[in-house]
């Protein structure tokens, strides 16, 4: 007979639910419809939305960032540049994990220690750049000593991956970071039932006055899209986000039903393989054939129904214009379209046979690769689809080179000077299986690495959108819109006008009913 | 005694089965491209990333070492972790196993208040009017052929369209909201239930028809007994073996996991478990689940032979 | 089999409904690409999501494509795919099933335990397991309904071996020296056949049930190609502005299974009659 050593965790969810139950009358409650449950605990080593969203329910970061995009306080109220390698973080004073233990400059020490830790086979690791030295001063400081400059540094201590945990409770085992969520951000976890609810109450230390507004977030989640909107209409959640550009259209005019589009950096993108000799876009002048061929107003006009627009290496919504006047852009289509023939004719391959690859899971990919289908075609391109399982997409994309060009979105973060570092293999890792290395490229990023926001760094954000462009690797589609909807008759909400780095919830503490 | 020897060989042949399942769905799963280092890093994963979290699995074993560990684990009770929550894999089984019986008992029980008398009066009509004006078998026509995913759809669409009481997903357990759970759970239910109305429905149907020719029923009407008596006496006990075996059957099937049903109205029973355990490569909930669906069916199906022995002895004998 | 079928004249309403169904929509299936209906990949062929009109009779979905050539794709898909499916699984089935029913001992242990295995196994897991691993398709929507169907075919076709196998023509074939194999497709295989027709309408639409399957959770035909499945997934998705995708491939789909069961019920009545009888 199976041995059950704990009891179940519906009852522990039962008794939690219980104990709130009975002050229920005085708590105010928001419920979040989540349309996908976290694929990991491990706030250093998950890297999907779905579970970042959740973790930035209950961790803070050092650095958040406003609606321009620029570092704002976060777990540290200040921070100083003492030199490009030297960086000082000053703690908020009263910030507490939810067991009541204050956050101490330890804890970020030890915190960064960890996602550098190999062991630990965190993605963020690299993004930190190489810390030499960490040290606690007196008065809830610490200092970080950087090997070289590092111009992501501050952006990367921003995104939830950079999550302090309390690290005392982690050393002694009180605290499994693989499998429970312990931070210092507005909220903490009562219950959770897999692919079915969470409860999240208020962090009782968070220490920063009259927030969190809500005592209690119910988390349902549902991943059908039909259902989520019936749940909307019923009222039995209060917010949620769509992809689906028409989702506002779907859930029709309904007055108490409010519409948020947020503008992000992120933005839908191709993959293109040039490493792989299997594949004809080894051949950089078919690459260049197909990103002059592609039609990205019509991914715009057929997916996202006009709602989106066409993007760049550099995202649009930093405002920034490094890479508009490119030929792929600027140019009319009938023009590229017999560039793009041309291209083909002198690479001998005037009829190139390639698979186009993305997640099943994703509808919007599958379609955006529908449209590339036929827009391609134009050319010359005789383009497969193959929509496969995520799992499968995943390892033959990055870790086999086994595919000839692929959809997915890019997360744009906080900085066009740290999105850019991407068409640098070496630096950027995530890409080594199908990313061609550009010397010249990658020493223009390393200098673009080290330089603030001027119109010298803009210069040269001209100079490698070119280059950028020329090498046809890694291809901006158009922007990702995240869609928040939620009921104004029964929540009041913030919202950021824009995000960098998937935290479009980053004002949940501000969330309450409505009177 | 009887029953120990009809009983032995059946019990080892279960035995062989469950080991064939268990291999299947272990070397399938090991198959399958991609892996849970995928889901977990994204785009992000390392080939020693990757090395570090085969390590901390033990996915780096070899296979056979890999599969008798999990199978020896397996008879002690343990049926694994999950890689996804770090928790033991049965535990949520069994807190998601009554999300699932819930469904498959509303599903077997309109499936038989419905299939039931519709086969009986469509067997006895057959034989009466030679097939003429078959309502039964017009339902039992459409209800095998309307899958429950089109079914489900076009259920979502009505229901979260207008407002009817009736709820699209937001599954709450029955023990915390009662009403709640059943507007939740109803339109899943049904909608599983559409195939086992036609399955039962035509099984009883063909079992009554199949008496109906019978000599005794020919006597009792010879003998002048009034068409009520003769389906209530005659006719109802000796239809009732098929359906036994066709209902346990249909059960077995059910709580197996309706797996698209509980996704597309988002019910976290085990079929959605199992879903999404695949769909994460998290190993040991596919493979547990697998296991205890194969369980599940072998036991129903064997305490349906009993039953079948039990009420016909004629059985037992022949094999 | 048709002229049996016809002679035995008890081709009731339903099942006079159900052939020409199914003849209309294998019309479709076969003759569709040739019809002058559009192509059905066609995209920005009309307005997105355009409701059904004298222009577009079953509308447009979501990426401005006509609607009904991509029915008629669906149809021509879920019906091929099933049919070669079915057809291999056949082949297969009534082989094992023959050797397990005629041979006996390990061989038919070996194959009933099989049999047992494919039973008992979650059908549509098996089903994810098998399309994932072999990766969405074609190639993985016949291979599951093959694996799906092949137990049918074992389990009916054995059953049928085993009670014929004792009688005298085998007997005596089997003296005057036939070979096992001859035995089994020169006496055994015709015995057989009736069964395995009746079967293999039931396997068809659990076939198309499969498929469609599959290709709804996104592991069948690939896009922009069309099944009955994949149209529905591609509908769902817009249920509450577009309704007419998914009902008018699930009405489709419905119909399409519905006509098969119900010729398999026509078949099976003309070769296993079970004669009703009054009861006054």
């Amino acid at each position: 007979m199976p041995r059950l050593s704990r009891p179940s965790l519906s009852a522990l969810a039962l008794m939690a639910g219980m104990g709130l139950a009975l002050p229920a009358a005085a708590d105010s409650v928001i419920t979040w419809g989540k349309p996908a449950e976290i694929t990991g605990f491990d706030v250093h080593v998950a890297g999907t939305v779905a579970s970042w969203e959740m973790y930035q329910m209950v961790y803070e970061t050092l650095l958040t960032t406003d609606d321009d995009l620029a570092l704002q306080p976060g777990l540290a109220v200040a921070w100083e540049e003492e030199s490009p390698t030297r960086f000082v973080f000053t703690l908020r004073e009263g910030a507490a994990f939810s067991n009541g233990r204050p956050v101490s400059a330890e804890d970020v020490i030890g915190s960064l220690e960890r996602i550098r830790n190999p062991e630990i086979a965190s993605y963020w690791a690299h993004q930190l750049g190489e810390i030499v030295t960490m040290e606690v001063l007196e008065d809830g400081r610490l200092a970080v000593e950087l090997a070289r400059p590092h111009a992501s540094f501050l952006p990367a201590l921003a995104h939830i991956t950079a999550a302090i945990i309390p690290v005392e409770e982690y050393h002694t085992g009180d605290f499994d970071p693989a499998s429970q969520l312990m931070g210092s951000g507005p909220f903490m976890v009562a219950a959770h039932d897999q692919d079915e609810r969470w409860t999240l109450v208020r962090n009782p230390h968070y220490g920063i006055d009259s927030l969190p507004r809500a005592d209690r977030i119910d988390v349902q989640i549902i991943p059908d899209e039909s259902a989520r909107m019936a749940a909307l209409r019923d009222g039995r959640i209060d917010f949620t986000t769509f992809e689906n550009p028409d989702a506002p259209q779907m859930l029709g005019s309904t007055a108490s039903i409010a519409y948020a589009p947020i503008q992000t950096t992120n933005y839908y993108r191709f993959d293109v393989n040039a490493l792989s000799e299997a594949s004809p876009f080894h051949d950089i002048r078919v690459r260049q054939a197909m990103n002059l061929a592609l039609d990205r107003d019509a991914i715009n006009m057929l997916v996202f129904n006009g709602t989106s627009a066409p993007d760049f290496p550099v995202p649009a919504a930093f405002g920034n214009d490094a890479c508009r006047d490119l030929d792929t852009y600027a140019l009319p289509r009938a023009e590229r379209l017999d560039r793009a023939r041309a291209l083909l004719a002198e690479a001998g391959q005037p009829n190139p046979q390639v698979e186009l690859m993305a997640s099943s899971a994703n509808e919007v990919l599958v379609r955006i690769a529908q449209v590339t289908q036929q827009s391609l075609a134009e050319a010359g391109f005789d383009v497969q689809i193959a929509a496969v399982p995520t799992a499968e997409y995943l390892q033959r994309v990055f870790t086999d080179g086994d595919f000839d060009f692929s959809a997915s979105w890019l997360a744009g973060y906080t900085d066009p000077g740290m999105v850019i570092q991407w068409w640098d293999p070496n630096f950027a890792i995530w890409n080594l299986a199908f990313q061609a290395e550009v010397p010249e490229l990658s020493a223009l990023l390393a200098e673009l690495r080290g330089l603030p926001n001027s119109p010298e760094r803009d210069a040269a954000l001209i100079e490698a959108c070119e280059m950028i462009d020329d090498g046809a690797n890694l291809l901006a589609l158009v922007s990702k819109v995240d869609y928040v909807v939620y009921r104004a008759d029964q929540i009041e909400v913030t919202l950021a006008e824009r995000t960098g780095s998937a935290n479009i919830w980053q004002h949940i503490a501000e969330f309450a009913p409505a009177e | 005694m009887r029953l120990v020897a009809y009983l032995l060989p059946r019990i080892a042949a279960a035995l062989i089965t469950l080991f064939g399942v268990s291999l299947l769905v272990f070397l399938s799963l090991r198959l399958l491209p991609g892996g849970y280092a995928d889901i977990l890093l994204g785009p992000f994963v390392t080939p020693e990333a990757r090395a570090i979290i085969a390590q901390r699995y033990g996915l780096d074993q070899p296979l056979v070492v890999q599969y008798m560990r999990w199978a020896g684990a397996m008879l002690s009770g343990d049926f694994g972790v999950s890689m996804v929550t770090q928790r033991p894999v049965i535990a949520e089984f069994l807190r998601r196993a009554p999300v699932t019986l819930q469904l498959a008992l509303i599903a077997l029980g309109v499936a038989l208040a419905a299939g039931y008398p519709l086969g009986v009066l469509s067997g006895v009509r057959a034989g009466a009017q030679r097939k003429k004006r078959d309502f039964g078998r017009l339902v039992g026509a459409m209800g095998a052929s309307v899958p429950d995913f089109v079914l489900g759809s076009v259920l979502i669409f009505v229901f979260s369209v207008w407002s009817l009481w009736f709820r699209v997903g937001g599954y709450v357990p029955f023990t915390a909201d009662p009403v709640g759970n059943i507007r939740s759970m109803m339109l899943p239910g049904l909608t599983l239930s559409v195939f086992g109305v036609a399955l039962i429905l035509r099984t009883t149907r063909d079992a009554v028809l199949r008496v109906m020719t019978e000599p005794h029923i020919t006597a009792a009407v010879a003998r002048g007994a009034s068409p009520g008596t003769i389906i209530r006496r005659h006719i109802l006990r000796n239809a009732a073996i098929p359906v036994v075996t066709v209902t346990a059957t249909y059960f077995g099937f059910l709580l197996g996991g309706a797996v698209i049903v509980e996704v597309l109205f988002s019910i976290p029973g085990v079929g959605l478990y199992i879903f999404n355990g695949l769909l994460n490569r998290d190993y040991a909930i596919v493979q547990a689940g697998v296991l205890l669906a194969a369980v599940v069916f072998i036991t129903i199906n064997m305490l349906a032979d009993i039953l079948y022995a039990l009420i016909d002895p004629r059985v037992g004998a022949v094999r | 089999m048709t002229a049996r079928l016809l002679k035995t004249r008890r081709l009731d309403g339903l099942s006079l409904f159900g052939l020409i169904t199914l003849g209309i929509l294998l019309f479709l299936g076969i003759f569709g690409p040739l019809l002058p209906l559009g192509d059905p990949t066609r995209i920005a062929a009309g307005p997105r999501l355009d409701a059904p009109s004298p222009h577009f009779p079953f509308g447009t979905d979501e990426l401005g494509r006509d609607f009904l050539p991509r029915v008629v794709q669906g149809i021509r898909a879920t019906f091929l795919l099933s049919a070669i499916a079915v057809a291999i699984t056949a082949v297969i089935g009534t082989l094992l099933g023959l050797m397990a029913g005629y041979l006996g001992r390990t061989t038919d242990q070996a194959i009933a335990r099989g049999a047992d295995i494919l039973f008992a196994f979650p059908a549509l897991v098996a089903g994810l397991l098998v399309a994932a691993v072999i990766g969405p398709g074609q190639v993985s929507a016949i291979t599951v309904i093959s694996i799906a169907t092949l137990p049918l075919f074992i389990r009916v076709v054995r059953s049928v071996t085993l009670g014929v196998a004792g009688r005298g023509f085998v007997t005596a074939a089997e003296v005057a020296g036939a070979s096992a194999l001859r035995v089994m497709l020169v006496h055994l295989l015709p015995n057989v056949m009736g069964a395995v027709m009746v079967q293999l309408t039931y396997a068809l639409s659990i076939g198309m049930i499969i498929e469609s399957a599959l290709s709804f959770l996104g592991l069948g035909v690939q896009p922009p190609d069309a099944s009955l499945g994949s149209l529905l997934r591609q509908g769902s998705g817009y249920l509450t502005i577009a309704p007419w995708m998914v009902l008018s491939a699930g009405v489709v789909l419905s119909l399409a299974i519905m006509s098969v069961n119900l010729v398999g019920d026509a078949v099976r009545d003309a070769l296993e009659p079970l004669k009703g009888r009054p009861l006054t």
